[in-house]
């Protein structure tokens, strides 16, 4: 079975919560399928961001480009409404300056409907996330 | 259009006039506090400043800090992550200028490297007879500390949008930087990079 990337406008995910936007940057930036555009945090942390895919499916790994970011924690609901979330994994990012964060989380499978990103801290006042990739099977809800 | 959001730090001395610049600014001169009343801990005030010549604002939460607490430890977790900073003294007191190093310090340990805009002020410009701080010496200890420098007197209502609309200003151009280097970062559309790599997905 081929994986598939399911944070992708295409597949059918939605970014139903942001909590900075700047029109120029929208959080629709992070599941376009393209590493050069970017969604901007406008102020104070933390972030976050939550993506729906409006199904179940069985992710192994996630991938996160990012800019700036210092401590991320990532989060996991497998109901149909975007409540009751479960922590997945908590982690401080590493940066060298003028280089794009590429963070990859393995995990053995594991089901999501949604899946929410606390930026806790940052290294700068602002940090940029380009792009977020979840692969995995789909399955039917 | 956008709406940046910035956590702004007043500090110095007690009794400088912080929390009065404070209320002037945020009931927009509506009110001068005449009776002096001592700020504990921190007071949060939000008012949302435009950036002349955008569509775009910055909401300032102001935490207007007690000036009696220069050595309280209780402030360092008040203000974690600042955005922007206001240091402000009176210039008719000499210690209240002196002491703005020790304030401009204090906040300085809490950005752990970052920079933020800032602003130092001199209040009470109306006391003209009692002045003993000159414009000239604590302009220049602002150049040198890396801050603007502004003269208000919230009594005369004079000045006393100015640090805020500074401190939104520099903010804003901040934030534009930084956008234009998150752009930069993506500009390797040539070769096998990571980027175009994952694109294949």
């Amino acid at each position: 079975m081929r994986s598939t990337n399911f944070c992708l406008s295409t597949e059918g995910a939605d970014v139903i919560l942001a909590t900075s936007s700047d029109e120029k940057y929208p959080p629709e930036n992070i599941i376009d399928g393209q590493s050069e555009t970017f969604w901007t945090t406008t102020g104070m942390f933390p972030q976050e961001f939550v993506i729906c895919f409006h199904k179940c499916v069985i992710i192994s790994k996630l991938t996160i480009q990012c800019y700036l970011v210092q401590t991320l924690r990532i989060e996991k609901s497998m109901s149909k409404d975007p409540v009751d979330f479960e922590h997945c994994i908590e982690k401080d990012l590493e940066y060298k300056e003028g280089e794009l964060q590429t963070e990859e989380f393995s995990f053995p499978e594991f089901q999501a409907t949604h899946l929410r990103f606390i930026i806790l801290s940052a290294f700068d006042t602002f940090v940029s996330v380009h792009r977020v990739i979840a692969e995995g099977i789909a399955q039917d809800i | 259009m956008v709406k940046l959001a910035a956590k702004c730090i007043v500090a110095g001395d007690p009794a400088v006039g912080k929390s009065a610049l404070v209320q002037m600014f945020c009931n927009d001169g509506a009110h001068f506090q005449k009776n002096y009343t001592l700020t504990t801990g921190v007071e949060l005030l939000v008012k949302t400043v435009p950036v002349p010549e955008t569509s775009d604002s910055v909401e300032l939460f102001i935490f207007d800090s007690a000036g009696m607490e220069l050595f309280s430890e209780m402030l360092d977790k008040l203000w974690e992550q600042p955005n922007a900073a206001c240091i402000v003294y009176d210039v008719t007191n000499e210690q209240s200028f002196n002491n703005c190093a020790k304030w401009l310090e204090k906040l300085r340990t809490q950005t752990s490297g970052v920079h933020i805009p800032g602003v130092l002020v001199g209040n009470k410009t109306d006391l003209i007879d009692r002045r003993v701080v000159e414009q000239k010496q604590a302009q220049e200890w602002a150049e040198t500390s890396g801050l603007e420098y502004c003269e208000i007197s919230v009594k005369e209502m004079e000045n006393y949008e100015v640090p805020f609309h500074i401190l939104a200003n520099s903010f804003h151009q901040l934030y534009k930087e930084k956008v234009e280097i998150f752009h930069s970062l993506v500009n390797w559309k040539t070769g096998a990079n990571q980027a175009t790599d994952i694109k294949d997905l």
